[in-house]
């Protein structure tokens, strides 16, 4: 899967340039409820418990500042992603013990015609390995400057 | 309360799925923790007591005959077989108070 692919999985709508929370668990929430706003998901707690198992097997924090907290649940019949920054950190116990900056929340459905969740997972820790890439996303404000850098 | 049974029907789905899939997810570049599946499988034994006994084994029988016992419902319509729903199941599920299956199907609906 190109880059480029993984754009039509996001959206403005759940895109988060600076994120108030400031813990695990709220960032969680705090982009949970972009799922709940833009109608793709009803029930936000079915989510929130999915993800927090998904957290308890392993933190979702892959070094380097990111974190790709992810999951199927059979509350979303859409695969999409949320994205949300924060300057300050938060700790989320990752693989490095840095705090994270940079989280991309993907929800997929129980199971999809063109199976593109775990393509898409795999693209995205490719594209996060590269240090110019975090580097140019740390420093996005809008969500256009966003797309830019998925496209480039 | 059956509203609390279909929605803890829905985490045990996405629980098993998240269990057979916890390998091709690691070999993407996550850690897990070496006790992780053992966690995951006793939360799965929790769930299940706080489910209904017979709603338990329904579930475990739809999961053997399809990949999926649970399926949302989009446009009125069961995603597992595309059944379009009778107008009288959709104001059930809207009461949120019964278990609904597909007539079609069999499989346990739930709207999104
Ligand atoms: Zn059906």
């Amino acid at each position: 899967m190109e880059f480029a692919e993984i754009l039509p999985y996001f959206s403005e709508k759940r895109f988060i340039a600076e994120l108030q929370a400031t813990t695990k668990q709220g960032a969680l929430e705090e982009l949970a409820d972009k799922f709940v706003d833009s109608d793709l998901i009803r029930n936000r707690d079915i989510l929130i418990e999915m993800l927090q198992r998904r957290e308890s097997v392993g933190s979702t924090g892959i070094g380097h500042g990111i974190a790709i907290p992810h999951g199927r649940t059979t509350a979303t019949a859409e695969l999409t992603v949320a994205f949300g920054k924060t300057s300050a950190g938060i700790d989320w116990n990752s693989i490095d013990k840095e705090p994270v900056k940079l989280i991309f929340l993907i929800v997929a459905p129980p199971s999809e015609e063109k199976n593109k969740y775990l393509p898409m997972l795999g693209t995205l820790v490719e594209f996060l390995s590269q240090e110019k890439n975090r580097e140019r996303l740390l420093n996005t404000q809008t969500f256009e400057e966003f797309k830019q850098i998925l496209t480039d | 309360m059956i509203k609390n049974q279909i929605e803890l029907l829905v985490a045990l789905q996405d629980l098993d799925i998240m269990l057979q899939e916890l390998d091709e997810v690691m070999k993407l570049g996550f850690d897990m923790q070496q006790e992780g599946k053992e966690k995951l499988e006793g939360g799965r034994n929790e769930l299940i007591e706080k489910i209904n006994k017979p709603l338990v084994g329904l579930y475990e029988r739809l999961r053997a005959r399809y990949k999926r016992a649970i399926v949302p419902v989009i446009d009125d319509t069961c995603s597992g077989c595309f059944m379009k729903l009778p107008t009288y199941l959709i104001t059930l599920a809207q009461r949120d108070q019964e278990v609904i299956t597909c007539e079609g199907c069999g499989r346990i609906l739930y709207w999104i």
